[in-house]
């Protein structure tokens, strides 16, 4: 189920109609039994499968727990890491790996070595719903968290349908207490959540939907072959179309939670805003970069101890964030030249840190400095993004390769009008957000400006949606 | 709001038009259902193919934009299933007509009624998500129009969009080997078959496009090996860019008339063949 298809929404009106009529054990049933019928919209083969993962899971936790100190435990725990990343590994990476394998024999003069391959399709969502049960089951392990004690509060945790299928990826300390307490009916959450998925299908289906139309036609050759104007199209367009898109879904998937009386964590804080990379991955899908710091980079030694450590802990973290994203080399490109200018910033801002330099930097510091500092960030991201958005390194190479011929087309006009149009409204909102610093959409304004401002994103939505790519980008990850 | 599309207007009194063509008696002009999409409803004056053809021929078209193969087997099972009875079935398909997997936006509205629409669907293997999405269109025409009002405001807004449009349409790639003519002939079949039981007889008519003489070639071949009579008015090769639109894909006026009089003595002499093959 889509979140902008209608039979999401006459999905969602109907469980949250029958939500709040139920007592706080029968919600959390009835919501499990909801999840597992959206998820099972798309193939129900695949319930068995996250059925099973959660199962294991929940009684690994509970082994864990019981066998403090003894050391069992850790046997438990690394039995339970090995199994959460070899299904993830089995389903999402084992092609890739044997085909690498095979093209790196290939280079070496190894031809036509007969090398396995499954033939399968990746179960919607395994990425997310995995780090959200490793998330768990460290937790549990550090003695951070108390296990679930009930089947069902950990199943629907895991399996909540508005973050199922793309996240935001919750923390257990954050999601877990809000499916064991009660949840009480608040109207003015009720709003905002309302709000919220009006707010996510702008961004999807105005903004993303839209760009998409430019960024693929730039990146399938269809704007010609590729020139620096092409390029500049077609990577701002694809930074603006996944930043709807994927903003859009995590609005949409917060607003849903918001109806049912969830909170989740904020996923994307104006990152087109940011003055470099290290606070861009701050602001850009919160949810993960916060669980690769906490779960990957900090256990790596995160910058402990400083120097060429720190640069290869973020080297690694950057890579095998990128390799989330997807089973391609342009994924660990992705993030290695993420990994990289993260090392390079580091560097000077710790050169930076000299009192010298720092007056220095209060006087330079100003409006023309940060958004100098801001149109740098965005443009090294784009220039990664034609990597995350190729088919394959060689066709992204051959992209960017480009760069130089500044061939110029009457017909870019159009498309950069189009471009303006649909990216600089959301740029507005994100000024309009991060000037007040506030979590929901104009939040201080009185109801009836709300709803106004509502009725008018519907008129913008039937006005502009209409557009055929529909799937969300994030989806295939 | 259906009601104040052009599109929808001139497609419904087509289609009722269609619903109502019976076989000729001896001695009068033979029925024939035309289908197709943009390419004959710009390719094809209609008026003067009905001139140039009135001794021989009863034409019935229904002309809709970027309608393809499933959008006109469900169209014509439909029409079928009302009581269309034309004597001949000409079917307009260029390369990426032939080999699409999809329907258009406004097939389920106009062409389709539920039980195609689930049809479409098992078809061309949809998610439910999907079925329910073209479902929807079938019951809503705001639901089915959304894409035509986007794409008029933003002719209206972005300056020389039409120069975009060109631009923005996604390209089949054509299969390499056999199995373009594979697939071809496969659904040939399955419209000629569709057509034979229904007493009709089908014929396909390839309309130029840029570019496309191989792909023509190959067309006409395998209609023949199905037993279908492919119609190639004009060369692709014989037209210069000027008989095209702007947007390089669509006849303009003057193609549209070289298109139109060498359809009808084509379509004319077909038919003739086909009556006396048949008495």
């Amino acid at each position: 189920m889509l979140f902008d298809s209608p039979v999401y929404f006459i999905f969602l009106i109907v469980v949250v109609l029958a939500y709040w009529r139920l007592s706080h054990r029968a919600q959390n049933v009835f919501l499990l039994l909801a999840s597992y019928f959206f998820y099972g919209w798309w193939d129900w083969r695949f319930l068995a499968l996250m059925i099973g993962s959660t199962t294991v899971d929940f009684l690994i936790a509970q082994k864990i727990a019981q066998s403090r100190p003894n050391p069992n435990r850790k046997q438990w725990f690394i039995f339970s890491l090995v199994l959460n990343f070899a299904i993830l590994g089995v389903f999402k990476y084992f092609n890739f790996f044997v085909d690498s394998f095979a093209g790196s024999l290939d280079t070496l003069g190894f031809h036509h070595i007969p090398l396995p391959l499954i033939r399968i399709i990746l179960p919607p969502g395994i990425s997310f719903y995995t780090f959200q049960e490793v998330a768990y089951i460290v937790d549990v392990y550090k003695g951070r968290l108390e296990p679930a004690k009930s089947f069902v509060d950990y199943s629907l945790f895991i399996s909540l349908f508005p973050h199922l299928i793309a996240g935001p990826i919750q923390r257990p300390s954050h999601l877990l207490p809000q499916v064991q307490k009660g949840r009480a009916f608040n109207a003015d959450r009720f709003f905002d959540g309302m709000l919220l998925i009006f707010s996510g299908l702008l961004r999807k289906c105005v903004v993303a939907d839209n760009c998409a139309l430019l960024a693929n036609a730039a990146f399938s050759g269809q704007l010609g072959s590729p020139n620096f104007w092409v390029i500049l199209i077609g990577t701002y367009a694809f930074a603006w179309q996944v930043y709807g898109d994927f903003s859009g879904y995590s609005d949409i998937a917060r607003g849903s939670a918001q109806l049912l009386g969830f909170h989740f964590m904020i996923n994307f804080r104006q990152p087109f805003l940011s003055q470099n990379l290290q606070e861009f991955w701050r602001r850009w899908h919160i949810s993960l970069s916060t669980w690769l710091r906490d779960y990957l980079y900090i256990p790596l030694g995160g910058s402990r101890e400083g120097g060429w450590k720190t640069d290869r802990n973020l080297l690694t973290t950057m890579v095998l964030g990128g390799l989330w994203h997807g089973a391609n080399w342009t994924y660990v490109v992705f993030g290695a030249i993420h990994g990289v200018v993260l090392s390079i910033e580091r560097f000077f801002s710790v050169a930076k840190k000299k009192p010298a330099d720092a007056v220095r930097s209060r006087h330079v510091t100003g409006f023309l400095s940060l958004w100098t500092q801001r149109i740098l960030t965005f443009n090294i991201l784009c220039l990664s993004l034609a990597f995350f958005r190729s088919p394959s390194l060689s066709s992204a190479v051959q992209f960017l390769g480009g760069l130089a011929h500044f061939a110029w087309r009457s017909e870019y006009v159009s498309a950069f009008v189009m471009l303006c149009m649909f990216s600089l409204p959301l740029l507005f909102v994100d000024l309009l957000l991060e000037a007040s610093n506030q979590e929901y959409p104009f939040a201080e304004a009185p109801y009836a400006v709300r709803t106004g401002m509502a009725v008018i994103a519907f008129v913008v939505l039937a006005v502009f949606s209409g557009s055929k790519f529909s799937t969300f980008v994030y989806f295939q990850f | 709001m259906k009601h104040y599309s052009i599109t929808y207007a001139r497609v419904s009194r087509q289609y009722a038009e269609a619903v109502r063509v019976y076989p000729a008696a001896p001695k009068e002009p033979t029925s024939v259902l035309m289908v197709g999409n943009s390419l004959l409803l710009n390719g094809v004056d209609v008026d003067q193919l009905r001139k140039l053809t009135t001794s021989t021929l009863r034409i019935y078209p229904i002309f809709l934009e970027g309608t393809g193969y499933y959008d006109w087997l469900y169209g014509l099972r439909r029409l079928f299933r009302q009581g269309s009875r034309p004597q001949v079935v000409v079917v307009g398909f260029e390369v990426n007509t032939a080999l699409a997997n999809g329907v258009w936006e406004e097939s389920p509205m106009m062409l389709f009624d539920a039980r195609d629409v689930l049809g479409v669907a098992a078809d061309l293997g949809l998610d439910y998500t999907a079925t329910s999405n073209l479902l929807l269109s079938h019951m809503s025409a705001f639901w089915e129009m959304r894409s035509f009002f986007r794409r008029r405001i933003l002719l209206r807004l972005v300056p020389h969009f039409e120069d975009l449009f060109p631009f923005v349409r996604s390209d089949l790639t054509i299969p390499q080997g056999g199995e373009f003519e594979a697939i071809l002939m496969s659904r040939l079949r399955t419209l000629r078959e569709l057509c034979e039981a229904h007493g009709a007889k089908l014929i396909l008519v390839i309309p130029p496009t840029p570019s496309s003489e191989t792909a023509v070639r190959r067309m006409a071949i395998a209609s023949q090996k199905v037993g279908v009579n492919a119609l190639v008015p004009i060369d692709p090769m014989a037209l210069s860019p000027r008989f095209y639109q702007r947007d390089a894909i669509h006849l303009n006026f003057d193609g549209a008339v070289r298109f139109t009089s060498a359809l009808a003595v084509d379509l004319s002499k077909t038919v003739m063949d086909v009556a006396n093959r048949l008495s």
